[in-house]
């Protein structure tokens, strides 16, 4: 299955990837059996509400996993080269270099007491080795990329607005020349119009630079303008994976479709955002089968006993009952 | 209001008190807290059953700055009464005095804090100030020079509400200096539910802001108020020990601190007597530990996230 | 910035009026005519002229406000605290200034090594929060942030003087023998050790909890995980990221803390019988010496209000936030 993803050109490759967090003696998984390639200069966007393993699949890849997370199975490879990605030392060394992350909110994510030029050249120098001056130069150049005066490196994190920092924060991950960036809700914070303009600036820097983007949200809406593929979770698994366009165009599983309807648009008159009935799965008491089968409209008998797995399915994979039926039928047909 | 959402409410309350106390309860510090303070507070509610009336000079039995023995578990001080008779007897007067210094303290700051947080603008500003005042000046130093001058007025003879008028003035001297900390948090919690919609509602429905303050407000500030009140007790505690310790309490109904000048003054330390004074500083130590620990689990249960001390 | 100074000043000034008003209405609560108060201490006998003269002098035929308040201030202003009645005819001022040094040394001793221990033990069990070094610490720290610093004095007396004997129990030099400088110094510093002990193991204790809250705060913070994910070692981390931010709070608490440790040393002067204010303060408590009182009052609200000066700045030195 997975066989057509480990092609040469991939950079990231993430293969049959389960993390368990160890909470008061409980082991709750996280996620569970997440498997997909990143190609060069790339854009996937992960989608699914809190909870879905989204953060947690983010987070493993950049080797950020808490002290408390567990790799159950599964591995990273980067250029091929398996990540030691639950060791937190051992990994070090690919820090920021390979892969970087442009966290949400940056307020937090900027130490409040220094200058965010000092931020930014900060990896230049332990990571690089590069001089002081050198690492001040570089650090003014990055600046100047993500369209933010040079000089203006000298201010403190509270000095500047939402969108700087957000811009701040690109201008930090691309320090040492990372080919992966992942986005964790990068634009969550922001108003629409800066969301745009952080959103066009990434996708300037992805071409420019050849950068492979993993765009971690909640709104469909964010990944639609910035990715090329689209991986949709829930409860710790890959749901649907696919082309924007088609995904978009034809959502097959049938939380797609419902994440697609949220979308508020004021074309068609929604003017609100419709959310989707019942509660998001609880990671300790996952349902049985497709742990989508409560809230799904269109549930099926075998779908609150089976689990769906995650099929190929025309440019795509998806996990659905309903769509694995169809599929056999089809195959039945054939024969 | 139909009577099955009356029922339903009062059910809701005791399922979240019953999960309270399930959370609380399971917090070894409090566990451990509330132990020491069911002592403490039977030897306080009892003394005369447990060890008998309080020994003075004149009634004592046992030699001078004896060493403890089976006769006298904790020794005896330097006019040979029992210790463990007097630690027992001070528990009484060190627990009245630190939690009716503590009630006073809580209906003042928590007077303080709502009306300053609920009125807002100048009322606010000056009982801030007040309060800002009270917030600087530690407690101890501030009684340190109204006690004396009070208990020359007051004249330290007779009895008022059945104590001695220096434990009395002590009380209130403690309760009226120690409410800002109190005041601080309840303003800040005041503030923000002013602004939630119950209280518009309230407002609406014509209720008077005396009993919007007191139905509305003041149930939910009680987790707060709770939480700091045990560190409130624990502060009252130390001053009342400092206090008595320099000579301010009573001899006649000797609290812990008063135990430990005494021991001080009879030179018990130079002279080795350390059950003498281990005894009363044991129990002020266990005492105010137990209201420390319990004040944190308090604010742990009710609030999980931040620590008053972690 | 200059606004918020203005700001803080003002606050600190109020303050310190509000200390010398407390000081006027004790001053005049206390039974007797005041007059006759101001000259409990002089060295003869009291005159009716003199009283005449002394209500003259604090303007006590004038109305008690504002003329008395002014009267007061100003006199409290220029230094003048009035007589001291147990030591008969001796200004206060001069016997606060007298005992001032004694204590200035063993609170800054206390205080310094407080700081150094306590800071630093609290920053490490909040950065390896869980560990075994954080949970003795914490433990420890919790009882001694219980416990009256002046009765670990005399458990330090009954172990280190008693039991012992390596340790001088009271007093700051032993009396009669004329010795050399550095023998004099050590014999100095041999009294010093337990009183300065016992003020600093309470000091520890708090500094502990508070240095330990404040940085298990820090290690949560975003700006935490982007230092790790930049790659950072765990050394790197601590030192460049977590240090400075952790101690924002903990400057802000150790100066504030000034004050109180110097109210916190009046009791353990009480036990090594050290001559410094809080020895002056047990002599005007049993001599009921209101003016000393109110002088010492005054001193430990000034150090207080200058303690939160310095927290005020301290912090807008070390916080880019608070500075505009």
């Amino acid at each position: 299955m997975t066989g057509s993803l480990q092609d040469k050109a991939s950079l990231l490759e993430v293969d049959g990837l389960s993390v368990e967090y160890r909470l008061n003696g409980l082991s709750l998984r996280a996620i569970d059996d997440v498997s997909f390639a990143l190609r060069a200069g790339e854009a996937i966007g992960l989608v699914g509400e809190s909870g879905s393993g989204k953060t947690t699949t983010a987070m493993a890849i950049a080797g950020l996993l808490s002290p408390n997370a567990r790799v159950s199975s599964g591995e990273v490879r980067y250029r091929g080269e398996r990540l030691p990605i639950d060791d937190d030392a051992a990994m070090r060394p690919h820090r920021w270099s390979e892969t970087s992350v442009v966290f949400q909110g940056a307020m937090n994510a900027l130490n409040p007491v220094h200058r965010i030029i000092k931020q930014i050249a900060e990896p230049c120098r332990l990571k690089l080795g590069m001089s002081r001056g050198g690492a001040t130069a570089r650090a003014r150049e990055l600046l100047e990329l993500v369209g933010i005066p040079a000089d203006r490196g000298f201010a403190y994190p509270h000095e500047l607005s939402g969108g700087m920092r957000q811009r701040v924060m690109i201008a930090m991950a691309l320090a040492c020349r990372p080919s992966i960036v992942i986005g964790d809700e990068p634009t969550t914070a922001l108003d629409v119009i800066i969301q745009a303009q952080i959103l066009k600036l990434l996708g300037e820097l992805r071409s420019q630079l050849n950068l492979a983007v993993i765009l971690i949200t909640h709104d469909l809406s964010v990944v639609a303008e910035a990715c090329d593929r689209v991986m949709i979770m829930y409860a710790g698994r890959i749901v649907e994976d696919g082309t924007v366009a088609e995904i978009f165009a034809q959502p097959k599983h049938p939380y797609t479709k419902l994440l697609i309807d949220s979308i508020p648009n004021p074309a068609n008159g929604k003017k609100m955002i419709r959310p989707i009935p019942g509660d998001p799965p609880n990671l300790v008491n996952r349902p049985s089968g497709c742990a989508f089968h409560p809230r799904c409209p269109s549930a099926i008998g075998i779908c609150a006993t089976e689990f769906p797995s995650l099929d190929e399915f025309g440019q795509g994979r998806v996990a659905c009952h309903l769509h694995r039926s169809s599929q056999e039928d089809k195959v039945a047909a054939h024969a | 209001m139909s009577e099955s959402t009356v029922q339903s409410l009062s059910r809701g309350r005791t399922r979240a008190l019953k999960n309270f106390l399930r959370q609380f309860l399971g917090h070894g510090g409090a566990q451990l807290g509330l132990l020491c303070l069911v002592l403490f507070l039977v030897m306080a509610a009892v003394p005369n059953i447990l060890v008998g009336p309080l020994q003075t000079a004149i009634n004592a039995t046992g030699d001078f700055l004896a060493s403890p023995s089976s006769q006298h578990l904790l020794g005896t001080d330097e006019v040979g009464r029992d210790v463990l008779n007097l630690v027992v007897h001070g528990a009484r007067i060190s627990l009245t005095i630190a939690l009716l210094a503590t009630v006073i303290s809580l209906i003042v700051g928590t007077t303080v804090g709502m009306t300053a947080g609920y009125f807002g603008r100048w009322v606010d500003d000056w009982l801030m100030r007040l309060t800002d005042f009270f917030f600087v000046m530690p407690s101890f130093v501030l009684a340190l020079v109204i006690t004396p001058v009070v208990l020359e007025v007051m004249g330290r003879g007779g009895e008022i509400l059945g104590f001695r008028p220096s434990l009395f003035v002590i009380i209130v001297v403690i309760g009226m200096t120690s409410w800002a900390f109190v005041a601080r948090i309840v303003r800040s919690q005041t503030l923000s539910l002013r602004e939630r919609t119950f209280i518009d509602r309230a407002r609406v429905a014509g209720s008077s802001n005396l009993s919007i303050m007191v139905r509305h407000i003041l149930p939910n500030l009680v987790p707060q108020i709770a939480a700091n009140g045990a560190l409130v007790v624990a502060g009252a505690i130390y001053v009342e020990t400092s206090l008595s310790f320099l000579g301010l309490g009573d001899p006649l109904q000797p609290s812990w601190g008063t135990l430990l000048s005494l021991a001080q003054s009879a030179g018990a330390a130079s002279a080795g007597a350390w059950w003498y004074l281990g005894a009363p500083g044991l129990c002020v130590l266990t005492v105010s530990l137990s209201f420390v620990l319990i004040g944190n689990a308090l604010d742990d249960t009710f609030n999980p996230r931040r620590r008053v001390i972690p | 910035m200059t606004h918020r100074i203005g700001q803080i000043l003002i606050r600190a000034i109020v303050t310190l009026l509000m200390v010398a008003i407390l000081n006027f209405i004790l001053f005049r609560i206390v039974p007797g005519d005041p007059a006759r108060l101001l000259l409990a201490g002089a060295r003869t006998a009291v005159t009716a002229k003199q009283i005449e003269a002394q209500r003259q002098r604090w303007g006590l035929d004038r109305p008690l406000i504002p003329d008395q308040v002014v009267d007061y201030l100003s006199a409290t202003l220029h230094g003048d605290l009035g007589f001291s009645f147990k030591f008969r005819g001796r200004y206060v001022a001069d016997l606060i200034l007298e005992r001032l040094p004694a204590t200035i040394v063993l609170v800054g001793l206390a205080q310094f090594i407080a700081i150094l221990c306590g800071v630093v033990l609290g920053l490490y069990a909040g950065w390896r929060r869980g560990g075994a070094i954080d949970q003795i610490a914490t433990g420890a720290s919790l009882a001694l942030y219980s416990t009256p610093s002046f009765w670990v004095g005399m458990l330090l007396v009954v172990v280190f003087s008693t039991a012992l004997g390596w340790l001088p129990g009271y007093g700051v030099y032993s009396p009669g023998a004329t010795i050399g400088f550095f023998d004099g110094l050590l014999d100095h510093l041999r009294h010093l050790a337990l009183p300065v002990a016992a003020v600093a193991l309470g000091l520890i204790g708090q500094y502990v909890v508070v240095a330990r809250a404040a940085m298990s705060d820090v290690v949560t913070e975003d700006y935490m995980v982007t230092a790790r994910a930049k790659g950072l070692t765990n050394g790197q981390m601590l030192v460049r990221h977590a240090f400075r931010n952790a101690m924002l709070p903990v400057v802000t608490l150790v100066t504030l803390n000034l004050g109180y440790v110097v109210a916190g040393a009046i009791t353990v002067e009480a036990v090594f019988a050290w001559p410094g204010i809080g020895g002056l303060t047990v002599e005007a408590l049993n001599a009921r010496d209101y003016p000393v009182l109110q002088g010492i009052f005054l001193l430990l609200g000034a150090s207080i209000v200058i303690a939160n000066l310095m927290a005020d700045l301290a912090y807008g030195l070390l916080d880019p936030r608070v500075r505009k």
